[in-house]
This record gives structure tokens, sequence and C-alpha cells, in this order.
């Protein structure tokens, strides 16, 4: 029996939501997350960015991966997701160490030695 | 699956794209310091290698991972009717009293 949790919609009707469902799609999301943080890093730290541009890069890989999974659910993103705005704040400080740890290390890398 | 193959060789190819364009950053920067110049930023065709190589990974980590399930519990249930609801193949049962309505029956003796 599959757990189920529940929200009311506009018209008053009842939803129930498959919360095995929610776990794998917030699952998903979260390796993109985490690898488009290491991957963007990796291309800041290429591109030889510092300081505030650097941070500008990230929130527009971000933005970028957003934009991207909301075109991959289609206009039936309420099948897949809640709420589309926690799609793109959900750990976004923890992306941001992740891409700070490999800008860094491509940037040493690349422009240092 | 085999889009999921086209996917993979695309990610490949993207991280190898992205390799190459540290290499030649990298490259780069050595001659400039060989020959003594001062370094303002990296040539075009490094930044558009280095960025299509972002976005082409970034799309297929996407494409390969965001395999999506439905979230509503009950779309399923919706589809179906109480006599589907109702129907339980498994509890059928066809040895029962109604083939002593049979003109041939034989009661056991």
């Amino acid at each position: 029996m599959n757990r189920v949790k529940t929200t009311q919609s506009k018209t008053g009707e009842i939803i129930a939501y498959s919360e095995g469902a929610i776990r794998n799609n917030i699952s998903a999301v979260e390796y993109c997350r985490t690898s488009m943080a290491a991957i963007s890093g990796c291309a800041a730290g290429i591109l030889g960015l510092s300081g505030t541009l650097g941070f500008l890069f990230y929130f527009l890989s971000v933005f970028v991966l957003w934009i991207l999974v909301l075109v991959k659910s289609g206009t039936q993103w309420r099948k897949f997701f809640i709420n589309r705005r926690n799609l793109l704040t959900n750990q976004f400080m923890g992306g941001l160490c992740t891409y700070v740890l490999f800008w860094t290390f491509l940037y040493g890398m690349v422009h240092v030695y | 699956m085999g889009s999921k193959l086209f996917n993979k060789l695309l990610l490949i190819a993207g991280f190898a794209s992205l390799a190459h364009a540290a290499f030649s950053a990298a490259h780069h920067r050595t001659y400039l310091r060989l020959t003594e110049q001062e370094w303002n930023s990296l040539p075009l065709d490094i930044i558009l290698q280095t960025v299509i190589s972002l976005v082409i990974v970034i799309y297929n980590i996407i494409e390969i991972v965001g395999n999506f399930k439905e979230i509503r519990a009950t779309v399923d249930m919706q589809q179906k009717t109480w006599d589907t609801l109702g129907n339980f193949p498994s509890f059928y049962s066809f040895n029962h009293r109604g083939r002593a309505l049979n003109p041939g029956y034989t009661p056991p003796e």
C-alpha cells in the first residue's frame, strides 16, 4: 500500500499524491542539480571567471537547469511536481558549495599552474 | 533504448569537448606566460566551446535521468468503472450447483 498525501485544489477537489513517485521525481532532479553544479563549476573555472561574475554564472546555470527540467516535463508539469518554485530554490546553497569547489579547482588547474 | 544510447554518446562528446576546452585554455595561458603577455580574456572560440559543451552535457543528463513519474495516486483509478473495480478473476467459481440445471445431469450416487 503506497502512502499518499493530499492537497485541495481550487475547485475543492482533494487530490491524493503518491509518495514514492514524488520521491522518485525529486531525487532525479537533485541528481541533475548536483551534476549541473559540478559541470558548470568546471566551465566557470575553464572560462577564468572570478568574483561576482562567477556567482552570476551559477545563478544563470540554476535558471537554465530549471528551464530545461520544465521543458522536459512539458505543459503538464503538474503531473510530476507539486510546486514549480520549489524546483528552482531547493538545495540552492548545497549546489553553490559544489559549484565553488569545482570552480576553484579548475581555475587553479587551468589558469594558475 | 536507442534514444538513451544517443544521449549517452552526446554526453561523452560533451565531456570530451569540455576537457578539450580546458586543455586549450591551459595551453593558451602557457603561451601567454612564455611570451610575457598580459592575460585579458580567453579567445572567443574557447568560450563558445565551453558554453556549448556545458549546455549539451546538462541537457543530456536531464534526458537520461529525468524519467518522471505521475505523482497523482488516483489517476489510474479514474479510468476504471465500478464493474472493473469489483472484478476479481482469481475468485471466479465454475464448480457450483448450477450444473444441476443441465438436462444431462446425473446426480452422484
